[in-house]
């Protein structure tokens, strides 16, 4: 099936899904043309327009610093999107080698997989507070923290399937063939694992959104002055009764993503392999 | 059944004592002399050399890790640089809300979840269904965080129902009554919680569906509502009392962000606030103990899956 096509049967009959999608675009267009569309900087203290409802020509209202919320949401598209496909990198690449090489390399496997269980013996957010407390708030140490939270789970997904794909015949097939280790691995076991990554992929980008604006609110994420939605909320709940709308805008920025992110998930789950479709839960 | 659950539970002491490990390497991973940083920056150099003697501090890793592991077996899990008292107290000052916070979002996910679960299976396909699938994913998407503070605008701030921060004691004047100040944090926590559960007996319940037994009771013309409840969510239960388990567990590390929204006075917040006070004695001991309470559930759980589903143990 060519690739339009199996997209398209992907979406097809899914509104909600493919809403989805639209709503994905637009939020990576905004983080890419960010500083052609937002109409101030996101940065830009005004004194004189502290906490002003939204209206013109600040059209989300300004926060505690009078700085313009819109500027900062659509910047804050940036941080979504960097800190969505950073975890999802480092998730899948090293949860991905640690689960493929385990389940290959048996003898590896039960040494690494018994590394994986004692990681995720610690509850996920618990563990991403532990290494936040060791590292400083940055955009980089948030990013691989949360893909190391993720890449235990992955590691255990894959492990899983990969221990399935071993046991089949074209594996057999490749090692009468001469086919070497990496090449079994990479060139005849990892292609079966690309969609069912793909759906993984999905769920952690969600996810991270959610821990992300957790450890924003709670002071160990980003820097407070990077513009994110978590940190547009985590600075302006004080204000919660006085300017409201402070914390609508950000947060159902927050709601749609990740509800646009796990239907995409959901919509891709039903299209893989029946025989990985157990394997990930996502929401 | 016992063979299996000596098994299971002997597995857990390489992982437990791993797991310390890394919660005891946790203070020598901070840049700094350990003795200096679990005493706090007011600490004399006369104090500092003393806990470092105690410590074995000059001793290999492995020494210093069996001192530690012993003190610990103990229930000597060091002091707090921020409160003077000794960690394991401070920690069980917090247990109260933390457990009672916990206990209280699982009922409100067995209340809700359940039931919905249920009809969204048995409508499978149906709006009913599409309309509650659509609405747990919706609310899995929500922060915490932002719920608790649009609940806290709602109904304490707008209608005055519940009080919005704060949780004194049962023992305090109030008694069961001070139950209330739980209500909006427990919601909050349960809500992506509750859609969880409600995806996951949806999903088990339609699994079940498909099979022999349950074509054979509706074949036997037993009303449709028996076979659903019955046949098929008691089956559909094994797996999903394994999900309760683990939520439960879960929740204890999961309300950080809510008991840090409600101002609640339990372990979930203490976190929070030792890592911002440097209080790394008390960060390392709530590390150790959520982890272990962590693992027991799910030791629990594992046993109490096999115990209702004799497949599990003969594996």
């Amino acid at each position: 099936m060519s690739v339009p096509a199996s997209v398209a049967s992907v979406f097809r009959g899914r509104v909600l899904a493919t809403a989805g999608t639209c709503w994905l675009l637009v939020v990576g267009i905004a983080a890419v043309g960010a500083p052609l569309l937002a109409p101030f900087d996101p940065l830009e203290f005004d004194p004189f327009v502290r906490l002003s409802e939204p209206g013109w020509p600040h059209l989300l209202g300004t926060d505690h610093f009078g700085r313009d919320s819109l500027s900062r949401a659509i910047y804050g598209a940036r941080m979504a999107i960097l800190i969505g496909s950073g975890s999802v990198l480092i998730a899948l690449v090293a949860g991905g080698l640690i689960g493929m090489l385990s389940a290959y390399f048996v003898r590896l496997g039960h040494f690494l997989m018994r590394v994986v269980d004692v990681l995720m013996a610690f509850p996920a957010l618990l563990l991403a507070l532990v290494l936040m407390t060791l590292l400083d708030r940055s955009v980089l140490n948030t990013i691989i923290v949360i893909g190391i939270v993720y890449a235990t789970t992955t590691a255990r997904i894959l492990f899983g399937m990969t221990l399935k794909l071993k046991r089949d015949v074209f594996v057999d097939a490749a090692i009468c063939s001469g086919a070497g280790h990496a090449s079994i691995l990479f060139r005849h076991i990892l292609p079966n694992l690309v969609s069912p990554m793909l759906v993984q992929a999905s769920f952690i980008f969600a996810f991270a959104q959610l821990q992300a604006a957790a450890l924003d609110f709670l002071g160990l994420g980003l820097p407070p002055e990077v513009p994110s939605w978590g940190n547009m909320l985590s600075e302006e709940r004080v204000y919660v009764t006085r300017a409201p709308w402070l914390l609508i805008f950000p947060g159902a920025l927050i709601i749609l993503s990740v509800f646009s992110m796990n239907l995409v998930g959901d919509a891709l789950r039903d299209n893989i392999d029946p025989r990985f479709k157990d394997d990930i839960a996502g929401v | 059944m016992l063979v299996y659950a000596l098994n299971r539970t002997l597995t857990l002491v390489p992982t437990l004592l791993a797991a310390s490990f890394l919660v005891f390497m946790f203070i020598h991973l901070i840049p700094g002399d350990p003795a200096s940083i679990l005493l706090g920056d007011a600490a004399t150099p006369e104090e500092v050399a003393e806990l470092s003697r105690e410590l074995g501090l000059d001793e290999p890793l492995w020494t210093q890790y069996a001192l530690w592991l012993a003190n610990v077996l103990q229930g000597d899990l060091g002091t707090s640089v921020f409160f003077r008292e000794p960690v394991l107290s401070v920690i069980a000052s917090g247990a109260e809300t933390s457990i009672l916070l916990a206990t209280m979002t699982m009922l409100w996910i067995v209340l809700f979840g359940v039931p919905i679960g249920i009809v969204s299976a048995i409508r499978q396909g149906s709006w009913v269904d599409q309309a509650t699938s659509g609405g747990a994913m919706l609310f899995a998407s929500v922060p915490t965080f932002w719920l608790g503070l649009y609940l806290i605008l709602i109904f304490s701030v707008g209608l005055g129902w519940f009080p919005s921060s704060g949780f004194p004691s049962l023992a305090d004047e109030g008694g069961a009554s001070n139950l209330r100040y739980l209500v909006l944090p427990s919601l909050t926590l349960a809500a992506p919680n509750a859609a969880l559960i409600i995806r996951l007996i949806r999903a088990s319940m339609l699994d079940v569906s498909r099979e022999d037994h349950v074509r054979t009771a509706r074949a036997k013309g037993l009303h449709p509502a028996r076979v659903a409840i019955k046949h098929i969510f008691r089956n559909a239960l094994i797996a999903v009392s394994a999900a309760f388990g683990f939520t439960f567990a879960a929740l204890v590390s999961e309300a950080v962000v809510t008991e840090t929204v409600f101002s609640l006075p339990g372990i979930g917040r203490l976190v929070v606030q030792s890592i911002l006070r440097r209080d790394y004695p008390v960060i390392q001991g709530v590390i150790l103990i959520i982890v272990v309470f962590y693992m027991v559930i799910n030791l629990l759980v594992d046993l109490a899956y096999a115990s209702l589903d004799p497949r599990v143990s003969l594996k």
